[in-house]
């Protein structure tokens, strides 16, 4: 390079930055200030290294300096030096998160405030460039709009002529505007209508003010309301109107403000037609390159929340095959995938329809030799940790209905093994986030078929789940507990063996004294299935063990912390009360005992319950203990009498409940027939 | 199947019958000259036709030497350019710099500045691919033009071709439009591409006389 008295070596244009001292003056400054900026834009290296040189706080100050002569009415020279310092300090600020500190530092932002008032255009340009991407960032401070002074200026901004302005304190707005209460002030004020207004203007302007309404009415039902009410409902009507506006942004942006009024405020947005109409506009979206079909998925999971008429309106203009297509691309962006997992989930959690649709062999996307299914098990490898949590939730949701669906399970979904292995991989993560969704697909995976129990077994994922079921986090202690509980429902003796092996009789029964009564709850209706299919306790423990487990089944249903508990603990007894003599007659004993305050006994106490659910367990339990078959039935029926249950049992003959009814009977007449059979 | 056969006498007839008005036509073409950047002839016809041009014109001439200057072959004249026009164009398109820098190095390969562009290349380039891996590819492709000899007829010559500056300042026009909230592509290709389309649907249903030759827009008599 050829060389000359001034070079353009970062070092030496960062020397000539600055007031005063060494730093160069007029146009030297000046030829210094567009060499940085020219060098700077676009160029995240060249920023660091000014960054590091210290280049801010010197053209900061050229900036303050040259303001503080232009207020005092000197120099015309004064405009292109703030222009070139403006634009520096904005290019700073854009993508460089040590350059938007290092620009709030030194302080520029009050000076580039104090420019957008300059009488030339240019210099009102390159401060509003400048300070629009500073708010851009999330690191750029609060606006606080509760101060009168600050709102009037943000009031006076948006009145401008000057879009760049008007960008600008959409900008600010959009950023700072958080609480309930600086939306109702910013609503207050006026600025609503103002926005309203200035959708008429470049589609720049149009979106940066649509951003802006949705942070003002967002999740505030009073604002969404009064916006609806602007100019008897015309506001609304300009918000519909862009939704098929020419550009695939603005009516993203657009779509997504009326989903905030419509989640906010439910009123005119609530009409069927305008939310079809979203969901149109939105699969169309789907399909546009870039950030919009990155964002249209995760909008059209919201739109559709809960919503069972808008997920049949998607399943029937195809949305499912559209969210499908982009499963199979191989260079699909993170958000995008994370997107639509997201969307699909939502959509298979309502309705059978969908969920058969994904399971189905015959539901493929353009490559005809991979099935939908097996694209979002690979999602679970994903780099991205979104993407797996959205990968679970999906398979958790599809999977949901599949208990009630055994013979759709030969069609060859869900036997491949991979999805048990991944899921129990995500048990590892090291965000519980991710685990607590792993843990609800694996539970909906587990209930059935053979096969996939000794995967899990196999792939140490019960080790794992035993793990977690001895968590810190409650959460996953009770959703680990689920599966294990899943896991065993029908199981065979091996797999029970296996469990109880893992688990330890002292994690059982910590479990079954565990703090939160819907931990105790499922630790109960493990034990259920483990006993379960048992026709005595060698079958399944130790003496010592069956005692321990007994004396915490008796103590919880004493304890009775929850209705759930009391169920479960009483298909617990009534398991038991279906083994031998001395089984049921230790039952019995129980179920009868007094305690010294003269409460009544447990079995009066959950014949007369409220729910249903709990009247029905205890009467299967006293059905097995009467049972005419068992030698001893007899005297407990004496035993049962002399407590006052026959007599209770009399007292319900007009249950409510038709079940209730009918084994209530049927015990009845078990118990006369050992009543006239006495000599 | 046998196809409708429309002959040449049907179709001129059918033609006839759709009304175009002359103001369309114009604003069509006023349309074109401004989302191109042709000022002068915009002026001319603004005076001639009374279409407006629907944008202050002055705001094409800037957006007109910035063009010219990269048709040219100025790169970092454009840049600079750009940059006065609008710093935040090239800030917030990471792609359209990216083109702007390999084109930099392009014009230093093609001045035979060798030393300069492998300078170049280490210094600005190489950031960029570390920057943004998507760029890896073609950065490779424009590296490797130092290797050869007789860069021109090199498999990667065509990056030499006075149509890839013309396809990067077709980039950077389209940004400056964008950042001005103009459409970036003018009406009268979308409105071709439509022709074309349309006639390959009705090639199915029918032999009609059909327009191959989009210059002169000559209708060629039914293949039959």
């Amino acid at each position: 390079m050829p060389s000359s008295a001034v070079t353009n070596r970062p070092e030496e244009v960062t020397a000539r930055l600055g007031v005063g001292g060494g730093a160069a003056q007029g146009e030297a400054l000046l030829k210094a200030l567009r060499e940085v900026k020219n060098q700077i834009i676009g160029n995240k290296t060249k920023k660091l290294l000014y960054l590091q040189l210290g280049a801010v706080p010197k053209i900061v100050s050229v900036l303050a300096a040259s303001v503080a002569s232009s207020l005092g009415g000197a120099g015309l020279e004064d405009a292109p030096v703030i222009v070139q310092a403006a634009a520096a300090i904005g290019s700073f600020a854009c993508g460089v998160e040590d350059g938007v500190r290092a620009v709030l530092d030194a302080g520029a932002v009050p000076h580039l405030i104090s420019i957008l008032s300059h009488h030339d255009d240019k210099v009102v340009d390159a401060g509003a460039r400048s300070l629009k991407m500073i708010f851009q960032s999330k690191m750029a401070p609060k606006y606080d709009v509760l101060q009168d002074k600050n709102l009037n200026f943000i009031l006076s901004l948006l009145d401008s002529d000057n879009e760049n302005v008007t960008e600008l304190a959409a900008c600010i707005i959009a950023h700072s505007c958080e609480t309930n209460e600086e939306q109702k002030a910013l609503c207050d004020a006026g600025v609503l209508q103002r926005l309203v207004s200035l959708l008429g203007g470049s589609s720049n302007q149009k979106d940066a003010c649509l951003e802006c309404i949705k942070a003002v009415v967002k999740d505030n039902s009073e604002v969404s309301s009064r916006f609806s009410c602007i100019g008897n409902g015309k506001a609304l009507k300009a918000l519909s109107d862009l939704i098929q506006d020419r550009y695939p942004y603005t009516r993203l942006l657009s779509c997504k403000c009326l989903i905030a009024i419509g989640h906010a405020s439910p009123s005119y947005v609530e009409e069927l037609q305008i939310k079809t109409k979203l969901v149109l506009v939105l699969a169309e979206l789907l399909e546009e390159p870039g950030r919009v079909g990155d964002e249209a998925p995760f909008s059209l999971k919201k739109l559709i929340a809960d919503n069972e008429e808008l997920h049949k309106q998607a399943l029937s203009i195809n949305v499912i095959e559209k969210l499908c297509n982009f499963l199979h691309m191989s260079s699909i962006q993170s958000r995008r995938l994370q997107g639509i997992l997201l969307a699909l989930s939502e959509l298979c959690s309502k309705l059978e329809k969908c969920r058969c649709q994904l399971l189905s062999p015959q539901v493929y996307s353009l490559n005809l030799e991979v099935r939908v299914l097996d694209l979002v098990i690979d999602s679970l490898e994903h780099d991205c940790a979104e993407v797996r949590a959205a990968a679970c939730i999906c398979i958790r949701n599809i999977t949901r209905s599949l208990k009630d669906r055994l013979q759709n399970l030969s069609a060859g979904s869900l036997s491949n093994e991979a999805v048990v292995i991944r899921l129990v991989q995500l048990l590892y993560d090291p965000s519980s986030s991710i685990q607590l969704v792993a843990l609800g697909a694996l539970c909906n995976i587990i209930v059935i078929c053979a096969s996939r129990k000794s995967v899990l077994i196999r792939c140490g994922g019960v080790s794992q789940l035993v793990r977690l079921s001895t968590s810190m986090d409650s959460t996953l202690r009770l959703k680990s507990l689920s599966v294990l509980r899943n896991f065993l429902f029908l199981a065979n003796t091996t797999d029970k063996e296996c469990i109880l092996k893992e688990l330890s009789l002292h994690t059982l029964v910590s479990l079954l004294n565990d703090a939160e009564h819907s931990i105790q709850e499922q630790a109960l209706a493990l034990v259920n299935n483990l006993i379960d299919g048992c026709s005595s306790v060698e079958h399944i423990f130790t003496e010592k063990c069956y005692s321990l487990i007994l004396d915490a089944v008796t103590r919880q249903l004493k304890q009775a912390s929850s209705l759930g508990v009391c169920i479960q603990g009483m298909f617990v007894l009534s398991n038991i009360a279906a083994w031998s003599d001395f089984d049921k007659d230790s039952v019995t004993d129980y179920l009868i005992a007094y305690d010294d305050n003269h409460k009544p006994s447990l079995a009066i106490k959950f014949l007369q319950s409220n729910d249903k659910s709990l009247r029905l367990a205890s009467l299967w339990c006293l059905l097995n203990l009467t049972n005419p078959s068992s030698a001893g039935s007899s005297r407990r029926v004496t035993k049962l009498q002399t407590a006052g249950i026959i007599f209770q049992l009399k007292s319900m003959l007009n249950d409510p409940c038709s079940d209730c009814k009918l084994r209530l009977r049927m015990v009845l007449e078990q118990c006369t027939e050992f009543e006239t059979s006495q000599p | 199947m046998s196809k409708k056969v429309i002959t040449r006498d049907e179709w001129e007839r059918k033609l006839k019958d759709v009304k175009i008005t002359k103001e369309d036509m114009n604003k069509l073409i006023m349309n074109f000259l401004v989302t191109e950047g042709y000022v002068d002839t915009a002026e001319k016809f603004r005076i001639e036709s009374g279409t407006e041009p629907g944008v202050d014109l002055a705001t094409i001439t800037d957006r007109m030497t910035v063009k010219q200057a990269l048709q040219s072959g100025n790169v970092e004249d454009a840049i600079e350019k750009v940059n006065d026009l609008n710093p935040t164009i090239l800030d917030t398109n990471p792609q359209l710099y990216f083109h702007l820098q390999q084109q930099r190095l392009i014009e230093l390969i093609r001045s035979g500045k060798i030393e300069e562009a492998l300078e170049f290349a280490q210094e600005e380039l190489a950031p960029r691919g570390e920057e943004n891996q998507s760029f890896l590819e073609e950065l490779e492709k424009t590296v490797a033009l130092l290797v050869f000899e007789d860069v021109k007829n090199c498999p990667y010559g065509d990056l030499l071709d006075v149509s890839q500056r013309l396809k990067t300042a077709s980039e950077l026009n389209a940004a400056i439009l964008t950042s001005q909230s103009h459409e970036k592509d003018p009406k009268l290709p979308s409105l071709l591409k439509k022709l074309i389309w349309t006639q390959n649907q009705l090639d199915e249903k029918a032999a009609y006389p059909k327009i191959n030759n989009l210059t002169t827009a000559a209708l060629d008599d039914p293949v039959v």
